[in-house]
């Protein structure tokens, strides 16, 4: 994140245009190899990138074709673990639910969160105020916001009272295969959207003021100021939170875990929760590697499908 | 030039100390004679077997205990990461019984069937049994447990209900218990009926078994399913039903069930001998305790098991390792101190026969004749989870049917299911 050109203070902006900035007095050996001296600065990023990342990643793919079986020793499967996964209907109900899961929940949440945005960066009384009651989920660690919801969704819990206050009839929540990713998405959300609403808040507020003057002389109203200003002058912001948000919903386990355990019937089954279960309850590592291998292709292919159709708009 | 010298020389001191905290200690103690150092790996609070390794030290002054915790959620993964590593850094550790075949198939596991016959002497036969695996004894049972029924007397008072007693003999059936709950359902209690496992296979065992549906897994190599039978399949049903039926609530998950019935809100709570002190302390009502029941015409089944200890095939101290085992589980003393610090109960049946009274006075009067039930249930009516190199894929599976239907899935078809995928997990294993 730090630039070398920030050390000059007032000529830091002309130095910016002529980089990369000679060093002040550059050794021999330096100016010979510059990609050794950059190499070994880098190093630490490198090797902490090798062994963190793609050595495990590496181990998952090679493990991943591979079986271990208790009774029966290790041997060579090719790409067995993958074909049996295809056909079998726990993993075929995971990927499933999986699939509907992004798709619901990340227009829902990133709308939410740029609804929000747009309502708590208006000059109102207390918005500051409500605007932090929005992120303060955020404070709170997943697997005690899941446990907290657990309550909130019991049968006699507070979500029921509420109903009740309102005068409609009391729901299932997570014991149901209806309600149970729905009820899931909605806790997530109460985690998450005031997270990604406050990047949202911080590109509106990069937006010039003047603009939303010149609109309001021109006499457009608020709504179209709203689609014509803020939605595209916003959409750099809008494209990370998309990306980011779409990962981390990809990767959701803590309240699976602790709420429905993949159930009812599966309903709640998330691809992370199908690996862990896998991995961990079943012991079958190898068939989960797989999985992580599978659930990695998914992100990639969504990702990339999501930055080519921003592009196309610029 | 000194600058990089100086980055040099850190580096490489911060190095050694990284590949200091890798290199284990070499020191385990002198070999084979049973002296010096036996690690000890557990689930439990360092302060619960506080008692009894000071006991056992007291008595072999030349052996120090050196025990360390990893949480009972990472119990399982951890062992199987460095028992796979024979790691000779664990000498003894603790076995949650349904896991000693797996274990003992794997190879983690001392034989120590030449202890057989003491060991026999000392504990119930459910507890002999369940360490036997491949026709040799691999561990030895230092706790136990069972279920009983506690109930909410004044709730069943109100409803004109006759509470039940804790005499074996008047054993209700589940018929009569549902029965009585819904009288006391109607009478304003909120729930008549509540599990504390609610989704466990450990605690809906005996419903399948007193209607004849077996353990669920059956064949000479204890790799067969068995749980579509019409016992399992009725269990199941009158299971599905209690929670259809408003009898017992959907949605309450494992940890919040005890708090159901201390706030007076169930009529009857099937449980276990740690809830005695729980609900001396904490409820404020008039609750008492009776055996747990069985189905109308069907055999009486009550859950049972708990952890046994074991030797690691690595370990390089197994004489010193033998020791603390036998002292734990097969020396009334040394089993009544491992109990000192917790609610359990101990395998030894002489040091539970000195421990059942003593959870009986926590209880106080609401407790009354809790050891001789405790007694009763263990030597007479408990049936022991599957010995199964599969067990922990079954259970599994099974829990999470449980829970499904539970929910309102078909138990049928969902039992079914069930035995699928434990099918597709087993064939992994051979």
């Amino acid at each position: 994140m730090t630039t070398p050109t920030t050390r000059a203070g007032a000529d830091s902006r002309a130095r910016r245009a002529v980089r990369p900035a000679p060093p002040a007095r550059p050794t021999r050996r330096g100016r010979r190899h510059p990609a050794l001296i950059a190499l070994a600065f880098l190093a630490p990023a490198l090797i902490a990138l090798l062994v963190l990342r793609l050595a495990p990643a590496a181990v998952a793919l090679w493990d991943s074709l591979f079986r271990t079986s208790l009774l029966g020793g290790t041997q060579f499967v090719a790409l067995g673990n993958y074909l049996e996964l295809f056909g079998n209907p726990d993993f075929q109900n995971a990927l499933l639910v999986t699939l509907v899961f992004t798709i619901l929940i990340n227009p829902l949440q990133v709308a939410t969160a740029f609804l929000l945005a747009v309502l708590y960066t208006r000059k109102a009384a207390g918005s500051k105020i409500w605007r932090s009651l929005v992120i303060l989920p955020i404070a709170v660690p997943p697997a005690v916001s899941a446990v907290i919801w657990s309550v909130i969704y019991r049968p006699d819990g507070l979500a029921n009272a509420f109903l009740d206050l309102l005068g409609l009839p009391a729901q299932p929540f997570l014991t149901s295969p209806q309600q149970a990713l729905a009820s899931i998405m909605v806790l997530l959300s109460w985690i998450g959207v005031g997270y990604w609403m406050m990047f949202l808040i911080a590109g509106i507020n990069d937006i010039p003021r003047s603009y939303y003057e010149a609109a309001s002389l021109d006499g457009a109203s608020a709504w179209r100021q709203l689609w014509t200003i803020t939605f595209p002058l916003v959409r750099r912001p809008l494209a990370f939170v998309l990306v980011a948000d779409t990962v981390s919903n990809l990767l959701v386990f803590a309240p699976v875990q602790i709420l429905t355990k993949g159930g009812p019937e599966g309903s709640t089954n998330l691809l992370m929760y199908d690996i862990f279960t896998r991995a961990y309850t079943l012991g079958d590592l190898n068939t989960a590697q797989a999985e992580v291998v599978i659930l990695v292709l998914i992100t990639l292919v969504i990702v990339a499908l999501q930055f080519r159709l921003l592009r196309s708009e610029d | 030039m000194k600058r990089s010298r100086a980055l040099l020389l850190a580096g490489v001191a911060a190095s050694a100390v990284l590949l200091a905290g890798c290199s284990a200690p070499a020191d385990s103690g002198s070999a084979g004679d049973g002296s010096g150092t036996v690690r000890f790996l557990g689930p439990e609070d360092p302060a619960t077997f506080a008692p009894v390794i000071a006991a056992f030290e007291a008595e072999h002054p030349d052996i120090t205990i050196d025990y360390t915790q990893v949480p009972f959620d990472q119990y399982s993964s951890t062992l199987q990461q460095r028992l796979g590593a024979k790691d000779d850094t664990i000498d003894v550790y603790a076995v949650d019984q349904p896991n000693l075949s797996q274990l003992a198939a794997q190879g983690f596991l001392e034989d120590l069937s030449d202890l057989s016959d003491e060991a026999k002497a000392a504990t119930s036969s459910a507890q002999f049994e369940i360490n036997q695996y491949d026709g040799k004894m691999w561990a030895l049972s230092v706790w136990n447990s069972t279920q009983m029924l506690f109930f909410n007397r004044d709730a069943l008072a109100a409803a004109g209900v006759e509470a039940p007693t804790a005499d074996p003999a008047a054993r209700w059936t589940w018929e009569q218990t549902a029965d009585a709950g819904r009288a006391a359902q109607a009478a304003g209690t909120q729930y008549g009926l509540l599990l504390e496992q609610v989704e466990a296979y450990y605690q809906l065992q005996p419903l399948a078994e007193s209607l004849g549906g077996g353990s669920g897994i059956t064949g000479d190599d204890m790799l067969t399913v068995d749980v579509t039978n019409d016992g399992w399949q009725q269990a199941m049903a009158w299971y599905g039903d209690t929670f259809e039926s408003g009898l017992s609530p959907r949605g309450v998950g494992g940890f919040q069930t005890a708090p159901v019935f201390i706030d007076g809100n169930v009529a009857f709570f099937v449980g276990g001998p740690w809830d005695v002190g729980r609900f001396a302390s904490d409820a404020t009502f008039d609750w008492g305790v009776a055996p747990m029941p069985y189905f109308e015409g069907g055999e009486v089944a009550t859950p049972t098991g708990s952890w046994s200890w074991g030797v690691n095939t690595a370990s390089k101290n197994k004489d010193a390792a033998r020791a603390f085992i036998e002292f734990a589980a097969l020396d009334p003393a040394g089993a009544l101190a491992t109990t000192e610090a917790t609610t359990i109960i101990p395998s030894n049946t002489e040091a539970a026969a000195k421990y059942l009274p003593g959870l009986e006075e926590l209880g106080g009067e609401h407790a009354a004749g809790v050891a001789d039930l405790i007694t009763y249930e263990i030597e007479e009516t408990a049936v022991p989870r599957p010995v199964s190199v599969g067990y922990v894929q079954f259970e599994s599976a099974m829990n999470t049917a449980f829970a499904d239907i539970r929910n309102g899935s078909d138990p049928a078809a969902r039992l079914e299911q069930a035995t699928t995928q434990i099918q597709d997990a087993w064939k992994k294993l051979r």
